[in-house]
């Protein structure tokens, strides 16, 4: 079958918080529905939903059928698609896979996490199985303390200060100011970032994304099945998922997110693309550590400078090239299955000038960048405007 | 004739003692219970909320398999009144952590006395020639009653010996053992309960003296042995005091006690206690010396051995930590966090 | 959960890991493949019981069944073969928990499954001072 490009159409996303009042279930309808009618003509051929622990937090599995038939589409194939955090790009990059091969003429993808039904602790470990059973939650290392191992290992090896490593919460929280969508929307300091409570030493509660529930969904269509006004749409221009050794401290140099780095140069060599041409990246910042590494891995910053170039402004909203830019995992929010959908729905708001205040100028390009464990799955795809 | 004495010498080949790191000082036990003062004991010790009798025999069978460099095991026995399983045997848990699995494997309970037993079957086996070395181990996590007096005294830690047949390593020789029973009910737990009750001075003479007089003189009379052949003497160590009365009475001195007698420093460790003991006097003996042991366990019996230190006691030096180390690197705790470690905060 | 701790309860005691017949690298915990050269014949292998800490951290918000024990550290040890194990450290001084520090094994209740349940028991490092 030809290869076709591949459009995003419409979007639909809740606000991230905690939906007492909303199911699993509420929520998914809820960004379906949402992107399903920004695109009214098409009938999605295939249902993605990115996922990873329904079965923990809602006693739920079978997601995809479940969506399909709440959603009126009975009949029509649904899946679900799981790799920790990044079962949203994850399950983004299938369905776009499928349609730029021609398999499918469109398909929606929706990632949704439920996580308040859990207490903080089940949520933890919940989480938790993103890495080994038999020898990383059985020594009690929740995720966060695998990656406040790393964080350590990064400040000792690579010289990085804690006012340093405080700088992309900084920039997540400022940007998340103006996002009516963010969970959380209140500026922060620095010093109020190594202030917070103690998580997984050196890691506080700022340098760590929150617990929160919400739901995204896209809607993507081929060449054959778009019509309308291609300025209201986004252009996937690649995309590519890669795996790193499973366990962090396994790894032959743990302070090289090898994975990121595969996805990213996979997915731009897709797109033709050097990096000079993105004009903004939605990186996954699960840990302020992990969002340093990643920005390093990618090559936009040298080894041991990701928190480094943050602190000297190389990353805010105005600069050449803002990161995060409605508040990232820390400020806009992580529900887990969901957050890769939801950078994905964000790019879709840049490139087609709908993102308000938090509006990049002169984007053309822009990339996700979606993670699940510590840079165990890395999903990486390209974005531009569509001609 | 009450001797016990196999027809192949048993020897111990390797020992290893341990002694968790923390303690609490008996005055601060006092400070919660009684407004003040302390115990007959300065301190005891108090293993750590992720140990019990299981970790702590593992770790003591892994410096005595060290010493003796044994690689198979005959019989694997732990002797104890604070197993974490009513059933499911503590011994099969060691016999795992130390590959093996070709063995004779067993708890044993009697009170205090319950590790020396170990001692005693593990000689018959060997003896018989049925084993060539078996593991026994003393070791308790004891429970004291929270403002009970016993809670002064009631520690964690024990010993662990590999016995086997007496060869030109063996370091040294268990020549003869006597044991002396009756149905004495001077302190005991019934099978629900958590904490033990006892009869207070009811354990003195009743109990304690007139169960280890009665089995060390027996050994000495059918050994022929008198008190002023040994060079050591150690007895079961409920307090400070009982340990120095029963060996007066018995005829030994104060120079004798004095290397085996830890109670003042780490508490009662029940099981552990006189083994504890002959790991500490092993430490320091020489080739030649001479050890009485008698333990004592509550219900009631006594335990007494004949042991003769060779010339294998000479390349144990420096193989594992002393008994001394493990008790100079204790770790002072207070009484909530004792509680938290000790499990006795209901939640 | 006791079943799953059942079937790898010599890694868990002794700390039994892999080494690669091929290029004689040791891996803790075991592996299928043979990380280093791709060798797919590994066999068990005890692993020593000492080593150093490359990096630690101590986790004050700990998974459940853990509680009691917050805050508690954790730290990657390099073992002197090279493995590298994931493991608390425990009884040690804090100012001795820091990276470099040489650690030995020791057998600890690593999970309680409550009072009734089972306690699995496995490996925990403590500074060697």
């Amino acid at each position: 079958m030809p290869k076709s490009k591949v459009y995003i159409t419409s979007v639909g996303f809740t606000k991230i918080d905690d939906h007492w009042e909303k199911s699993l279930l509420d929520l998914a309808v809820e960004a379906a529905r949402g992107a399903m009618k920004g695109t009214p003509k098409v009938r999605p051929q295939q249902i993605f939903v990115g996922n990873m622990f329904s079965a923990v937090g809602a006693g739920q599995e079978h997601l995809g059928a479940l969506l399909a038939s709440a959603l009126g589409l009975v009949g029509v194939p649904a899946l679900k698609v799981e790799s920790a955090s990044s079962s949203g790009g994850s399950a983004f990059n299938v369905a776009y896979s499928l349609v730029k091969s021609g398999a499918l003429d469109s398909a929606l993808v929706v990632g949704v996490e439920k996580m308040r039904d859990l207490e903080t602790e089940e949520v933890s470990q919940a989480v938790a199985m993103a890495e080994s059973a038999e020898y990383t939650q059985f020594v009690g290392a929740s995720f966060a303390a695998l990656n406040g191992l790393l964080a350590r290992y990064y400040m000792e090896q690579l010289d990085v200060s804690r006012d340093e490593l405080s700088s992309i919460p900084v920039i997540d929280h400022a940007n998340a100011v103006n996002a009516e969508h963010a969970q959380f929307r209140r500026a922060i300091t620095p010093d109020a970032v190594s202030r917070s409570s103690m998580v997984a030493d050196p890691l506080r509660l700022f340098d760590c994304a929150p617990i929160g529930d919400g739901a995204a969904a896209v809607l993507l269509v081929s060449d054959r099945a778009a019509s309308g006004a291609k300025k209201k749409m986004a252009e996937v221009l690649g995309g590519r998922i890669a795996t790193n050794e499973f366990s962090v401290y396994q790894r032959e140099d743990m302070l090289d997110f090898n994975a990121t780095r595969e996805a990213f140069k996979g997915a731009m060599a897709q797109a033709g693309l050097s990096t000079r041409r993105l004009g903004f990246a939605e990186v996954h910042d699960a840990f302020s550590v992990v969002g340093a590494l990643s920005l390093e891995a990618m090559g936009f910053s040298k080894r041991g400078r990701g928190s480094k170039d943050a602190k000297e402004g190389k990353y805010n909203m105005g600069s050449e090239f803002p990161i995060n830019t409605f508040g990232g995992l820390k400020a806009r929010g992580n529900p887990i299955g969901a957050t890769g959908v939801y950078q994905i729905a964000e790019a879709f708001l840049q490139l087609t000038g709908q993102a308000g205040k938090n509006q990049v100028e002169d984007a053309d390009y822009g990339i996700t960048h979606n993670v699940g464990g510590v840079d165990t799955t890395s999903v990486v795809h390209v974005f531009g405007r569509a001609t | 004739m009450h001797l016990m004495k196999s027809s192949k010498p048993s020897a111990i080949l390797g020992y290893g003692a341990y002694i968790p790191l923390y303690r609490i000082p008996t005055s601060e036990i006092a400070r919660i219970w009684k407004g003040g003062g302390s115990g007959p004991n300065t301190e005891k010790t108090v293993a750590s909320m992720d140990e019990d009798t299981v970790t702590m025999a593992i770790e003591a069978a892994r410096y005595a398999m060290k010493m003796s460099g044994t690689t198979n095991l005959g019989a694997v026995f732990v002797g104890t009144e604070s197993k974490p399983y009513a059933v499911k045997p503590t011994s099969t848990m060691v016999a795992q952590a130390l590959g093996q699995h070709y063995t004779l494997a067993a708890d044993l309970e009697f009170a205090c006395k319950a590790g020396t037993e170990a001692i005693q079957v593990i000689m018959g086996l060997v003896g018989s020639g049925m084993i060539e070395a078996g593991l026994a181990i003393g070791m308790d996590t004891a429970q004291g009653r929270p403002g009970d007096d016993l809670e002064y005294g009631a520690a964690s830690g024990g010993a662990a010996f590999v016995i086997g047949r007496k060869g030109k390593d063996a370091i040294a020789v268990i020549e003869s053992s006597t044991s002396f029973v009756s149905d004495t009910g001077d302190f005991w737990r019934r099978a629900h309960e958590k904490y033990p009750r006892h009869l207070s001075r009811f354990t003195g003479e009743p109990a304690y003296f007139h169960h280890i007089e009665s089995s060390v003189q027996t050994l000495l009379g059918e050994t022929g042995h008198k008190p002023s052949d040994f060079t050591y003497a150690v007895f079961h160590q409920p307090n400070p005091r009982f340990p120095v009365e029963v060996a007066t009475r018995l005829g030994f001195t104060m120079d004798q006690v004095r290397t085996g007698l830890l109670n003042p420093m780490i508490g009662n460790t029940y099981a552990g206690s006189s083994p504890i003991g002959l790991a500490a006097v092993l430490d320091e003996a020489k080739p030649g010396d001479k050890i009485l042991l008698a333990s004592f366990g509550s219900g009631a019996g006594s335990d007494a051995f004949c042991i003769e230190v060779l010339d294998g006691i000479k390349k144990t030096r420096g193989v594992n930590p002393t008994v001394k180390s493990m008790i100079q690197r204790g770790s002072k705790i207070d009484y909530s966090t004792y509680s938290k470690f000790r499990d006795k905060l209901h939640k | 959960m006791a079943i799953q701790a059942w079937r790898i309860k010599d890694r868990y005691y002794r700390l039994i890991g892999s080494r690669c017949q091929e290029c004689r690298t040791e891996f803790f915990p075991p592996v299928y493949t043979c990380r280093h050269c791709g060798s797919e014949i590994i066999k068990d292998q005890e692993m020593p019981k000492e080593g150093k800490i490359m990096t630690y951290t101590r986790l004050h918000e700990p998974l459940p069944g853990f509680e009691a024990q917050a805050p508690f550290y954790l730290a990657v040890v390099m073992l002197d073969n090279g493995a590298r194990v994931l493991t608390q450290v425990v009884d040690s001084p804090d100012e001795s928990v820091k990276t470099g520090a040489r650690v030995r094994a020791t057998v600890r209740r690593a999970k309680v499954d409550g009072d009734s349940g089972q306690i699995i028991y496995g490996y925990k490092f403590i500074v060697i001072s």
